[in-house]
């Protein structure tokens, strides 16, 4: 690490060569570790992330999520490993030498100061004049919708404009990374919706650099470019929505993304599974030998309905739940304990009790060693 | 989908072994100290040791050799009188606050929030007004040409006027109204807490008026009017000012003693020992508070089991 | 008590019997007010005329109220600066941070509550009395200080717990230093609290008496000494002036602390410390 000594504490451009990986990145974290007692919070994760990205850490309680972004933020030190913000190594920095802006779930907005001195307040400790700040703000409220507010308490506004103000307070001063922890969890659906659409649109035109973090699926599929899925302390897979919605790497990535059927079943070549069921699946290639045990992993949207003697196996309806324009259907196969579920358009649904079969795409249908997760 | 909802992570783990989070709380356990320190050695040495120093005092004799019979001395004769006397007061006082308290205190919890803070107000106003002051009022209310008193005959009721003052009678007058607005506080803290829907409950089953009181309301507010009793009692056996200014010589009072002897009677060793006295009951009351907590406790953790 | 509230005697008799204890709490205290403008001020209600002549005379010469007053307001002020600052720390170590025998040293800070008041003044007359102390207002002082500085504890650890520390990191997270953080966010958010306990602390030490009482001296007495004094022995009817006077610095101290709570933005467990639960050794939640 010593090379860092001898960088400079701004951040340096992306074209400086550097022999510390990722310096040229707003965020680099390599090998980090967190361990409380006997319990492993963040084990060795490592990232990088590049300028403009928006990045969530998907994970349910207890994967790690919140002590990776707190470690990032500087409430937490990791024991090992490092993090770079900007070419510089803030590993050891108390979180106020950071200069990364943060969002946190309980908004924590001063309640003796009104909206805009919330907002000013982090300028007024960069020291900018008067002017600029008074700029500033005007500037940042005004995007964020809350310019008649700015002379308001934060006690008299609502959760969501409370939380509006706080994003405003954490990207006034344009830090290089703004690290958001759960900001929409303790709002309603429908404010939540509205505010990740907003999160969304800021982020894009100020090209803002940000880590998210939340346990909702669909919120992180609606925000991210890039989504970490976290278990156990681990980064299970980093990618983007659509490669692991498509191309999930992990049975537990399948599950926690797509809800997906698992179908177990013995490998029978590169490109087929033959079924406990019976049936013969087609599959896309992998690298499995013949003859392993494997599941073979199914999103509800990708399987169809279609005659019995058409599908890779059959089975009775056994439930049909109109959820708007879709239709919820489980069906159990013949001879198995556990039905699969299906999302397929209203249009085409089958009648309780119909004896049908199921069709899927084989580029749709990812195999797992059957012993893994 | 699979649906997750999990709290929020427990970022500070409060079990904490890492290396930095030892440091950390390192810092934080200096940080304590450092404040805790000047409030610490002030009341050890202006509240702790006096109190030792007391202690000691009352178990040396003249020459400074141990001895008992400064507690003999406070024990007997007219010295146990008083220390009977004012347990007698202290133990009408409470009960009667107690009774007293527990119906005000209920009306409260019946009234409308606006009027339940309005006779609060009533109710802790006179707690923060000086006690002598209030015992001043007394003395004027209850004089033979007092309202009370002139209301009375105004009334023409039998016997009036009446010997309100300097008797007993006046003492746990004086002593009610310093000691009432506590026990309403504690009471009415505890009332609030009670759940209604139990006392529903309780009728719905077909429990009636009586019953429903002695048999859910009572319990459940029981271990508060054990602690306002208590408490108020405690309050009263130190008491000074009320007895002292309202009771006749009959009424003296354990406090009124010992600053006679250390006043009057230069006789530091026997107000030490009525000191310690006072203390030790204060301490049986204090203990006896604990107890009924725990087994109150212990009690609603069987019935929860 | 399902009882009382269906039945509507039942009802009345509780109100009425409700509206008399407050009467019974009430009524000294609006006496007082009265008759210090009555013309006789130890007699009549309501009084046949009225007259300022008490208050008057508090003032003439000779007169020793003034002196008594002077050193009550004295000895209240240097209490409220020894319990505020004592409090304060206090305060801070048993919520904010990691305290060895953290409930021992609540206990021990709580304790000079319940203990009587008569021990604790007989302990300081002996401490004081060898040292020649007794007169001194520095060492009336000193004894007020252990009465006054649990309710300020009880105040500010009240206030302290409703900053939500984490505010601390949002600004913390933004760039804000340790003292910046004390100096802009934390400081200013218990203002109110700290203002509170400085009130409190005021009044527990001018109403103070049997510590007074056992530490002053011919020369030293405080107001409620004087006013001991005067009801046991003499008769001086501007006594009920004084003790109007009294009432009306409590009641102007309550209406400041009510005003701070209406306008102040840290969030208090209670206006009254007894309201959070009067200690017994125990923790209040």
């Amino acid at each position: 690490m010593s090379e860092l000594h001898v960088m400079s504490e701004k951040q340096s451009p992306p074209t400086v060569a550097s022999p510390v990986s990722g310096a040229g990145k707003p965020l680099s974290v390599t090998k980090v570790r967190k361990t409380y007692g006997a319990m492993t919070a963040v084990d060795e994760v490592s990232m990088e992330i590049g300028a403009g990205e928006f990045v969530t850490f998907l994970g349910s309680s207890g994967s790690g999520k919140t002590t990776t972004l707190m470690m990032i933020a500087g409430f937490v030190e990791p024991e090992s490993g490092s993090i770079v913000v900007g070419g510089r190594d803030v590993t050891r920095l108390a979180p106020q030498k950071r200069g990364l802006g943060f969002v946190f779930q309980q908004y924590l907005l001063f309640p003796h100061m009104t909206v805009s001195e919330n907002v000013a307040f982090p300028l007024q400790l960069r020291g900018l004049s008067k002017q600029e700040i008074r700029t500033r703000v005007g500037e940042t409220l005004e995007m964020a919708g809350l310019s008649r507010f700015a002379r308001r308490r934060p006690r008299e506004l609502s959760g969501g404009q409370q939380q509006r103000v706080a994003l405003c307070r954490a990207l006034v001063y344009r830090p290089p990374v703004i690290l958001m922890d759960e900001p929409l969890g303790a709002l309603d659906k429908k404010l939540r919706d509205q505010l990740q659409t907003e999160i969304k649109r800021i982020q894009r035109e100020l090209g803002l650099t940000v880590i998210y973090v939340t346990h909702d699926q669909e919120e992180a599929l609606v925000l991210s470019d890039r989504i970490a899925v976290m278990r156990d302390g681990r980064i299970d897979q980093f990618d983007t929505p659509q490669e692991l919605f498509e191309r999930p790497r992990t049975p537990f990535v399948a599950d926690f993304l797509g809800a997906a059927n698992f179908l177990p079943g013995t490998v029978e070549s590169d490109d087929a599974v033959r079924l406990d069921t019976g049936g013969v699946l087609r599959i896309r290639r992998h690298d499995l030998a013949s003859g392993v045990r494997a599941r073979a992993a199914v999103q509800p949207g990708r399987l169809a309905v279609c005659a019995p003697e058409d599908g890779f196996c059959t089975g009775i309806v056994e439930t049909v739940t109109y959820v708007g324009t879709l239709v919820r259907v489980t069906i159990r196969p013949d001879g198995a304990d556990t039905c699969v579920r299906l999302e397929i358009p209203a249009g085409r649904a089958p009648l309780m009790g119909d004896r049908v079969g199921l069709t899927a795409d084989p580029r749709d249908v990812s195999v797992f060693d059957g012993t893994a997760g | 989908m699979a649906v997750l909802a999990p709290p929020p992570e427990p970022v500070v783990a409060a079990a904490a072994t890492g290396g930095w989070r030892r440091r950390l709380s390192g810092r934080r356990t200096r940080f304590g100290l450092l404040n805790a320190t000047p409030v610490v050695v002030y009341l050890l040495v202006l509240f702790v040791y006096p109190i030792f120093s007391t202690l000691l005092l009352s178990l040396k004799d003249e020459d400074g050799g141990f001895t008992l019979h400064w507690y003999a001395d406070a024990l007997s004769g007219t010295s146990l009188d008083i220390l009977l006397i004012t347990l007698r007061i202290s133990a009408e006082t409470s009960a009667i606050s107690l009774v007293v308290g527990f119906l005000l205190a209920y009306w409260i919890t019946r009234l409308r929030p606006i009027w339940a803070g309005l006779v609060m107000l009533v109710v802790v106003v006179p707690h923060f007004i000086s006690a002598l002051v209030r015992t001043y009022g007394w003395i004027i209310l209850l004089g033979d040409h007092g309202l009370v008193n002139e209301t009375l005959v105004a009334l023409h009721v039998p016997g009036a006027p009446f010997q309100l003052l300097y008797n007993e009678l006046g003492v746990v007058i004086g002593t009610t109204s310093v000691m009432l607005p506590y026990t309403v506080l504690l009471l009415y803290a505890v009332m609030r807490g009670v759940d209604r829907g139990l006392i529903a409950a309780a009728a719905s089953m077909g429990a009636g008026r009586l019953v429903t009181f002695f048999r859910v309301y009572l319990p459940l507010v029981a271990p508060g009017l054990v602690n306002a009793g208590i408490l108020s009692f405690i309050l009263c056996l130190g008491y000074y000012l009320t007895p002292a200014l309202m009771g006749g010589p009959k009424q003296t009072m354990v406090a009124s003693l010992i600053d006679e002897q250390v006043m009057k009677n230069n006789q530091w060793n026997g107000a030490s020992a009525l000191g310690v006295i006072l203390l030790l009951l204060t301490f049986a009351g204090l203990l006896s508070l604990r107890l009924v907590k725990s087994v109150s406790e212990a009690a609603k953790n069987r019935g929860g089991a | 008590m399902i009882g009382l509230r269906d039945s509507v005697a039942g009802r009345l008799v509780l109100g009425v019997i409700s509206l008399l204890v407050l009467v019974f709490l009430g009524l000294p205290i609006v006496l007082i007010l009265v008759t210090s403008f009555g013309s006789d001020a130890l007699g009549s209600f309501p009084p046949e005329s009225w007259t300022l002549t008490w208050y008057q005379q508090l003032f003439a010469d000779g007169s020793k109220w003034p002196a008594a007053l002077a050193l009550s307001a004295t000895v209240a002020a240097l209490t409220t600066v020894f319990s505020v600052v004592l409090g304060m720390m206090a305060a801070i170590a048993l919520v904010r941070s990691d305290l060895p025998l953290r409930s021992a040293v609540y206990g021990l800070v709580l304790a000079p509550l319940v203990i009587p008041q008569v021990v604790v003044a007989l302990g300081l007359f002996l401490l004081f009395e060898p040292a020649a102390m007794l007169g001194s207002p520095i060492a009336i002082a000193l004894g007020h200080t252990v009465l006054a500085t649990p309710i300020a504890v009880m105040i500010l650890m009240a206030t302290l717990k409703g900053i939500d520390e984490r505010l601390e990191d949002a600004a913390a997270s933004m760039g804000a230093g340790r003292l910046t953080i004390a100096r802009r966010i934390t400081f200013p958010l218990a203002a109110p609290g700290v203002i509170a306990a400085a009130i409190f602390s005021f009044i527990t030490s001018f109403d103070e008496f049997f510590i007074s009482q056992f530490l002053s001296s011919v020369d030293t007495i405080t107001l409620p000494v004087q006013v001991f004094n005067v009801l046991q022995f003499d008769v001086d009817p501007s006594v009920t002036a004084v003790a109007a006077l009294l009432i009306a610095v409590a009641l102007v101290a309550l209406g400041l602390v009510a005003l701070l709570r209406r306008f102040g933005t840290g969030k208090q467990g209670g206006l009254l410390p007894v309201e959070t639960g009067v200690p017994a050794g125990g923790e209040p939640k």
